[in-house]
């Protein structure tokens, strides 16, 4: 029973961060969803994972918002796959969120070590 | 991002299915590239494939929230709740029945009266700006009730007021046609020249009558209702410039006027100018256009001073009269609006008791259904969900009976305006129809019902605890008893306010119907018309004894006379009448009274008894003593205490005329039979000729049978005279009395639709409690308690709800008495006797109403009852 032990040391996502995480992950380029969660835990040092449960809605929710663009393709391993991509808006949007994110994090640690 | 966001929409929408599939597809491609990761991280397949869907999750759930975010999700849940309603209705038809029968029953009646209300009280008139029509009238010194208006007044006004713009008399008359097939009397009236231009309608072909006052010679012009150009003259737009013989003369037809252009109460198919003859009498009607700026009240105002004027100037005539403005639409409809909004106040005490029977009903099946709403909630439905899906179930139930209740206000409106008998004098009946106000108003109605009935029953749904609804059976359901219960009793109450003013008002109609009249209407036709203009007014007199001659002689006929204006109508002619043995009273002190001029044989036809005296005979002619005969009231009024006959009076009739009476006559109900008898004095015809006239023939047998053999007397004595209409006595008397009789007749299926939904409402909640009390039953009966008093325990229950119902509902009673009594006819709105009857009939209705579920509580074994828990 090794299974367990995967999940000890991840990082619940904060609320509202998926979305710049997709965003970003998309940013280099498009990618279907099972790549996306495997690459946010790749680049998180397996830290971060992402529930299909919340990364799926999350994708449509932001193909609806018109940030992102979906098509199916075949995969390298011969396998027909939903990429997505960035559109314009969603590359503002990315810029935007990333913004947000800088802010979030300078406030956190302003509270974490007062100067 | 616009059309990305349309194209998302439409795709979603329109194309679930394949979205549908698409994410199918995408989820399943995720676990497959998952386990072929895994496999080629050296998994086996089969533990690589069990690894994938693990790590994946609840792929129902991924898909159902990731379709959540596709919008439109209300919808699809709107969607999956109604066909959830749906299926959940099927599975209990008779209850869905129920429901939505008593719904409908509801929602119909008020939509059917207020179509009614809507057609006649709230609709404007069809005439441009008809808010701004108003009728003039005089007021008699004594009683202030509006009277037509003399011809001298009806020029002044319009000479002197300031508030109107226009203002025309007019005087709705037979109109003797002349066709093919014989002459005819037709419905007219005879105007002013200002009439059209004062309604404000422009006629649908041709024109109208010119301005400027006819004072002599007035154009032999007609102008044609819709109706008669369709019905007489085939619609044919080539009639204008046609001649017609009205009141043989040739009239040239100078226009048409538009479809529904006619004065509330006022039917006419022709319209002929009228000349303006100062030395007419109080005849006429008069209707007048507000100038703009000027208000009602303001027109009122003056008229009230005009008159004050008019008195000073014409003493004779008009001292203590007074005069005032009544807007059209509420001198139309006055009459029929309390029992309109009486019918209305009733319906919606019906629709309140539908409602609260719905919601009773709806609250003992959320009992039943206590069981499927907890499982769902433990299943982890929200109470939002529930909630939802409760009110789309009351949605769907106030739908279908809103659908019913329309299909049945539409028949309901259909069936009033075919089958209503003219009799009723209904005013505007024709403009009563199912229009977009009225559907409005029935979906208004319906989802105020919905929200009634729906809302107590969905919220105690929710408010129970799970767990102990889960643990515990049934039987513990308590909540929302005392809602039930509250609502069963105000059920009674509200029936109690309907039966007791159903009872009133049918014991107002038997009473009404029960007064004699004065005189024996069976057997007995009368023939009215308006005898056509000869040269010396003798003609009129001679013309009618040649008639009535004829007319004795036929077979069958046992008595024949004519009188001017025949009883029954309403309408009399009224004039001034006093001693000449003692000066003159004070004009404006003169006691006024009704004129009937008629013929020998008058009496003898109607069946009224002489009190002392003689009857006219053929000695009373022109040149003999003129002579006269009273009523008792009116020998009373003159002659208090004296004996009348042999007297002299003083008339203010045709050249004022002193006459000696020679009789007194029983006394008999001319204007109605709900109106007592006024002073009236009868004068002979061939003495005082008239050219209103009604035959009165009294016959052995069915007098029916006479009609074409009386119509055929008349055409042999004037070919070209035409009847106005044949009628029986019988039935003018009982349709004087047909409104009253189809406001006890509503009234009383109201009455009973509110008893029978109180009683279903009062047998539900008794027979559900005995279900819900089965085991307490069950226990007492094992620890010996006697069948009757179980049987007492059940019927005291509902017994005590009902006495609690009836007071509360003698309360209302109480309160609405104000507003009965001006319908009733000699009842009182608490009239004792009623209101016990009412009583009585509701302790027994709902006594039987609690004994049925009583019996079959104590017939219950206990053994079976408590092995089932």
């Amino acid at each position: 029973m090794t299974e367990p032990q995967r999940y000890q040391n991840r990082i619940e996502i904060l609320q509202g961060t998926l979305d710049l995480l997709v965003l970003q992950t998309l940013a280099r380029g498009e990618q279907h969803g099972h790549g996306i969660s495997q690459t946010i835990r790749a680049r998180s040092g397996e830290l971060l994972s992402v529930e299909t449960g919340s990364l799926y809605p999350a994708l449509h929710r932001l193909e609806k918002k018109g940030w992102l663009d979906s098509e199916w393709k075949v995969s390298q391993n011969n396998q027909r796959a939903k990429y997505y991509s960035l559109t314009k808006a969603g590359r503002k949007q990315l810029l935007a969120e990333q913004n947000k994110w800088r802010q979030l994090v300078e406030a956190v640690s302003g509270v974490l070590e007062p100067a | 991002m616009a059309g990305n966001m349309l194209r998302f929409v439409f795709r979603r929408f329109f194309k679930r299915h394949d979205l549908e599939r698409e994410l199918n597809e995408e989820l399943a491609s995720h676990i497959a590239m998952d386990t072929a990761l895994r496999i080629s991280e050296g998994e086996s397949p089969e533990a690589a494939r069990q690894g994938a869907l693990r790590q994946f999750g609840n792929l129902g759930l991924v898909s159902e929230v990731t379709r959540d975010q596709w919008g439109l999700a209300w919808l699809e849940q709107a969607l999956k709740d109604f066909r959830y309603a749906v299926r959940t209705f099927a599975r209990v038809p008779l209850f869905t029945a129920v429901v939505v029968s008593t719904l409908a029953l509801g929602i119909g009646s008020s939509t059917t009266i207020f179509s009614l209300l809507d057609g006649i009280l709230l609709r404007a008139l069809p005439f441009p700006e008809s808010n701004r029509l108003m009728t003039l009238w005089e007021l008699p010194p004594q009683t202030r009730k509006p009277n037509v208006v003399w011809m001298n007044n009806f020029v002044a006004w319009k000479e002197r007021s300031h508030s109107f713009s226009s203002m025309a008399a007019f005087m709705g008359l037979p109109m003797n046609l002349l066709a093919d097939q014989g002459s005819e009397q037709v419905p007219g009236l005879a105007v002013t020249a200002d009439f059209f231009t004062t309604l404000g309608t422009a006629p649908l072909l041709g024109r109208t009558f010119r301005p400027g006052e006819f004072w002599t010679d007035e154009p032999r012009e007609v102008v044609l209702s819709y109706g008669a150009w369709q019905g007489r003259f085939g619609g044919r737009p080539d009639v204008i410039g046609k001649k017609i013989s009205i009141n043989v003369r040739h009239y040239e037809i100078i226009g048409v006027m538009p479809p529904g252009l006619e004065l509330p109460n006022h039917k006419a198919e022709l319209y002929i100018p009228h000349a303006i003859d100062l030395n007419d009498g109080r005849n006429y009607s008069v209707i007048a256009r507000l100038r703009p700026g000027v208000s009602a009240h303001a027109a009122k105002a003056e008229m009230a001073s005009l008159a004050t004027n008019t008195a000073r100037e014409n003493i004779e005539m008009d001292s203590g009269w007074s005069a005032t403005a009544v807007p059209l639409l509420e001198q139309a409809v006055g009459p029929v609006r309390p029992i309109l909004l009486m019918l209305f106040a009733a319906v919606g005490l019906l629709l309140l008791l539908a409602c609260a029977n719905v919601a009773n009903l709806l609250m003992m099946r959320a009992c039943d259904r206590a069981r499927e709403i907890s499982v769902r909630l433990a299943l982890g439905a929200s109470r939002n969900r529930i909630l939802r899906q409760l009110l789309m179930e009351n949605l769907l139930l106030a739908v279908f009976g809103g659908l019913l209740g329309l299909v049945l206000a539409a028949s309901a409106v259909h069936t009033l305006k075919t089958s209503l008998p003219e009799s009723l004098n209904i005013p505007r009946l024709t403009e009563v129809n199912l229009n977009l106000s009225v559907l409005l108003f029935s979906a208004a109605v319906s989802i105020f019902s919905a929200m009634i009935f729906g809302l107590a029953p969905a919220m105690q749904s929710l408010k129970r605890n799970v767990s102990e609804e889960l643990h515990e059976s049934t039987r513990s359901v308590t909540s929302g008893r005392k809602v039930r219960r509250a609502l069963v009793v105000s059920e009674i109450a509200l029936a109690i306010v309907l039966v007791s003013g159903a009872g009133l008002m049918v014991r107002s109609f038997l009473r009404l119907a029960s007064v004699d009249p004065g005189f024996h209407a069976e057997n007995v036709l009368t023939a009215r018309m308006l005898l056509l203009p000869v040269q010396k007014e003798e003609y009129h007199a001679e013309a009618v004894r040649e008639m009535l001659a004829r007319v004795r002689r036929l077979p069958g006929v046992m008595a024949a006379g004519s009188i001017g204006l025949l009883p029954m109508e309403g309408t009399n002619s009224g004039t001034w009448y006093y001693r000449a043995d003692r000066p003159d009273p004070q004009p404006s002190a003169r006691p006024e009274g009704d004129v009937s001029i008629i013929t020998p044989g008058y009496f003898e036809a109607m069946g009224i008894p002489m009190v002392r005296g003689r009857v006219f005979n053929t000695q009373d002619r022109t040149g003999a003593p003129l002579v006269a005969i009273l009523n008792q009231t009116a020998a009373r009024m003159l002659f208090p205490g004296e004996d009348a006959i042999g007297k002299r009076l003083k008339v203010w009739w045709t050249n004022t005329p002193v006459v000696e009476i020679v009789g007194i006559a029983a006394d008999m109900r001319h204007g109605g039979v709900g109106t007592p008898p006024d002073p009236c004095l009868f004068m002979p015809n061939d003495q005082q000729p008239f050219p209103f006239t009604a035959l009165v023939v009294r016959t052995a047998s069915d007098p029916v049978r006479l009609e074409n053999a009386i119509r055929e007397q008349i055409r042999q004595v004037d070919a070209d005279q035409g009847i106005e209409k044949f009628e029986l006595m019988q039935q003018m008397v009982s349709d004087s009395i047909a409104r009253p009789r189809l406001e006890a007749m509503v009234l009383t299926a109201f009455g009973m639709i509110a008893l029978g939904l109180a009683c279903i409402g009062l047998y539900g909640l008794i027979a559900f409690s005995v279900t819900q009390r089965a085991r307490e039953i069950g226990i007492r009966l094992a620890l010996g308690a006697s069948k009757e008093g179980i049987f007492r325990m059940i019927l005291g229950d509902g017994f005590r709800l009902t006495v609690v119902g009836i007071l509360l509902g003698f309360a209302g009673v109480i309160g609405s008495t104000r507003f009965l009594r001006a319908l009733l006819f000699e009842i009182d709105p608490l009239d004792p006797a009623t209101l016990v009857t009412v009583v009585c009939i509701l302790l027994i209705v709902s006594l039987v109403a609690c004994c049925v579920p009583a019996r079959r509580a104590t017939k219950a074994d206990p053994a079976t009852v408590l092995r089932e828990e």
